[in-house]
């Protein structure tokens, strides 16, 4: 029988718009979370990201703030931009942009944080592992 | 600056199939400054093509390393160690770097990673223009600083053709008409006289159309 899918996932997020202590995920192991803070959203450069799936991420979810209310102006839609890039890198390579999104979230949302991990596991449960880990 | 393309991706794993040991050698100069092959490409490029060889079962050992210049002997020196333990190098500096490199290891296959494209500038953030054809014959004092040889469609140097609209070019509308710069220009400068001057047919002998081209200083050979 095949061993259950564990999805592994990498967070990079704005420290302004989310903090990891405000996240909880007690009681549930059907899935692996790993935070990376950035002091912006722009600071995640393009090979922070693949380098999350070169080490086995299954999907990489970039947390920004809301357009229009970056504290460095334009770091979000510069996140944007390069996450757009790289999805159509992972569409070049074969592993399928899909696995790499981007979500807006006001700060200190516990609630939207979780909607935007749980689209990303229902996301990740119809993608299956990453083929490159 | 010279400005470059990267490859498609496709075509790069083509290019170094028949390899297992493999450097992605960058250019810290031009093809920096332009996205194609500075240090931060390099990365993202051997992290691009790790996770697609494992995807697809392939293995590959891939090394990186970006040196200030690829076009001139004394930085292209420091890539020796590196380049003798690959079995192959994919350079991402313009087509010169990369028969820079041939030159000097003469055993060492040598693989272009980007599309050499032209002699431009940076007009703002994440657009580059051309502005020089290098003719080998520079006239830009006549005409204001803008070349029409390269930025007009019709190379015409004795005045626009005419089939400009609202300062745009009639081959292409996003394309600024090169003789209503240089017109706009000259006004500015005080020296539309320089357009009563006849400029006669180009010769073109100085330009790659007459050969590749070779610059001698006797004076900086020992």
């Amino acid at each position: 029988m095949d061993k259950k899918f564990i999805p592994k996932i990498t967070v990079f997020h704005c420290i302004n718009a989310f903090s990891e202590a405000s996240w909880s995920s007690v009681g549930r192991d059907d899935f692996e979370i790993k935070f990376i803070k950035l002091p912006c959203s722009s600071m995640v450069k393009d090979v922070f990201l693949l380098r999350a799936f070169e080490a086995g991420a299954d999907g990489v979810v970039v947390l920004v703030c809301p357009e229009g209310q970056c504290r460095y102006v334009e770091g979000n839609i510069r996140a944007k931009k390069r996450v757009a890039w790289v999805q159509n890198l992972l569409d070049d390579i074969g592993i399928g942009g899909r696995r790499l999104s981007l979500s807006n979230m006001a700060a200190r949302d516990t609630a939207a944080a979780t909607q935007i991990i749980d689209d990303a596991l229902k996301n990740l449960a119809e993608l299956g592992p990453n083929p490159a880990a | 600056m010279i400005v470059a393309e990267q490859k498609p991706l496709s075509e790069i794993k083509e290019i170094i199939a028949p390899y297992k040991k493999i450097l992605i050698l960058g250019c810290g100069t031009c093809v920096k400054t332009c996205f194609a092959g500075g240090e931060d490409e390099v990365a993202v490029l051997a992290s691009a093509l790790r996770l697609a060889c494992k995807k697809d079962g392939k293995e590959i050992e891939i090394e990186e390393l970006t040196i200030e210049r690829q076009c001139e002997d004394e930085f292209i020196r420091e890539s020796a160690p590196a380049i003798s333990r690959n079995q192959g190098v994919l350079s991402l500096a313009c087509g010169a770097g990369v028969q820079a490199l041939a030159r000097r290891f003469a055993k060492t296959p040598v693989l272009p990673g980007v599309n050499t494209t032209f002699i431009g500038v940076l007009e703002r953030q994440g657009i580059f223009t051309e502005e020089c054809s290098g003719c080998g014959n520079c006239r830009l004092d006549i005409f204001g600083g803008i070349c029409p040889v390269t930025r007009c469609a019709k190379k015409l140097l004795n005045g626009p053709c005419g089939g400009s609209q609202n300062g745009k070019c009639e081959i292409n509308p996003e394309t600024d008409c090169a003789w209503q710069l240089i017109i706009d220009r000259l006004k500015a400068l005080g020296q539309m006289d320089n357009l009563r001057r006849y400029i006669p047919p180009k010769n073109w002998r100085t330009s790659l159309s007459g050969g590749p081209r070779k610059l001698v200083r006797e004076d900086h050979i020992i």
